[in-house]
């Protein structure tokens, strides 16, 4: 039994994501020509897209990493989200790019572009690899997407299900039974 | 940025699931407000109005209206009906239904799953109305909004 087995379908092969990266690299190199931005990236979700993005642009840029509670079963009643990693540099005046590996509902984001904003940067864009408009609740532009995903509950390529699943190369749909059979209905 | 709502203070929701969202707006700091507006989607020959339409949710900042629906399937029909007569009557208020399924995948993403057999097993009823949301409930502010709401208004 692997990991591979939980997987009902392969959404989006490991070619597909090199190659759509590379691409994403290319014109964040472009629009940032002359410019050096810092990444920001939320953990842990994003490390494998953040890992494989910067190798693919060919810009002087730097790299700094946040990571913020998730709501949960063992959230307060009273609770709100605390921010567990902070910034280690200054982004005032500087151009930010916030990457993220998906997208759905847009709270988080929502919440961290606020955060950011408060900060004083140049500029603020947004690069996901994964966009799921299905389950938008806060609006939220996005400058780099990699693609637009169903309404499907996927892992792989750095996203999880408990912890586990981010070590798969590709983005895959995970099988219903491994969670207890309670996929949403199609 | 949203100030979380005491126990005093908390609305009294129709369903465990609208308490439950309320809890997600509040930890993203996204202000709401439950049930804030009424709109009107049926008037009879006299010109009073007969039928409403109440979302759950409003959210200021992103200025959306969210309506959960996680009940059964007649009341789910019912439910998308009223959406239709909402967008033809209101095409510029944004609204958003959110059905079992997509609950259920909220659920799944923030490790809820013990919550959501609670909520599909029948139990998650406060037991302020039986929200099929014919209307206006009470304590909803129940004070139409502009445009062809105030079609509402009988002929003189």
């Amino acid at each position: 039994m692997t990991l591979h087995d939980d997987v009902s379908e392969i959404l989006l092969t490991e070619e597909e994501i090199r190659a759509r990266v590379a691409e994403l690299g290319k014109e964040l190199g472009a629009d940032y020509a002359g410019r050096s931005p810092v990444l920001v990236s939320v953990l842990k979700g994003s490390i494998v897209f953040l890992a494989d993005l910067v190798r693919a642009t060919e810009i002087p840029l730097s790299v700094d990493l946040m990571e913020l509670s998730s709501y949960g079963a063992n959230t307060e009643s009273s609770g709100q989200v605390r921010i567990l990693k902070d910034l280690s540099g200054s982004i005032k005046d500087r151009d930010v790019i916030v990457v993220e590996d998906i997208i759905d509902t847009g709270l988080t984001l929502n919440y961290l572009l606020r955060y950011l904003h408060d900060r004083g940067p140049a500029s603020v864009r947004i690069c996901c690899l994964l966009d799921k408009p299905a389950r938008r609740l806060a609006e939220i532009d996005i400058d780099y997407r990699g693609f637009t995903i169903p309404d499907r509950f996927v892992v792989g390529y750095g996203l999880d299900y408990d912890e586990r699943y981010r070590n798969l190369p590709y983005i895959g749909v995970l099988r219903p039974s491994v969670y207890g059979g309670a996929e949403p209905e199609s | 940025m949203a100030e979380p709502l005491t126990d005093a203070t908390r609305p009294r929701f129709a369903h465990a699931s609208e308490a439950e969202l309320a809890r997600i707006l509040d930890f993203y700091q996204v202000t709401w407000r439950y049930e804030p507006d009424v709109f009107p989607i049926g008037w009879n020959t006299r010109g009073a109005v007969t039928e409403c339409f109440a979302p759950d949710f409003y959210l200021p900042e992103v200025d959306l209206y969210v309506e959960l629906t996680t009940l059964k399937q007649s009341l789910v029909r019912k439910k998308n009906r009223k959406l239709r007569c909402m967008r033809l009557l209101y095409p510029e208020v944004r609204i958003k239904l959110l059905y079992a399924r997509d609950f259920k995948a909220l659920m799944l993403k923030y490790g809820r799953l013990d919550f959501m057999d609670q909520v599909f097993s029948g139990n998650s009823h406060n037991g302020a109305q039986n929200g099929s949301q014919d209307g206006p409930r009470p304590g909803s502010q129940d004070t139409p909004r502009n445009g062809p709401a105030r079609l509402a208004e009988p002929a003189a």
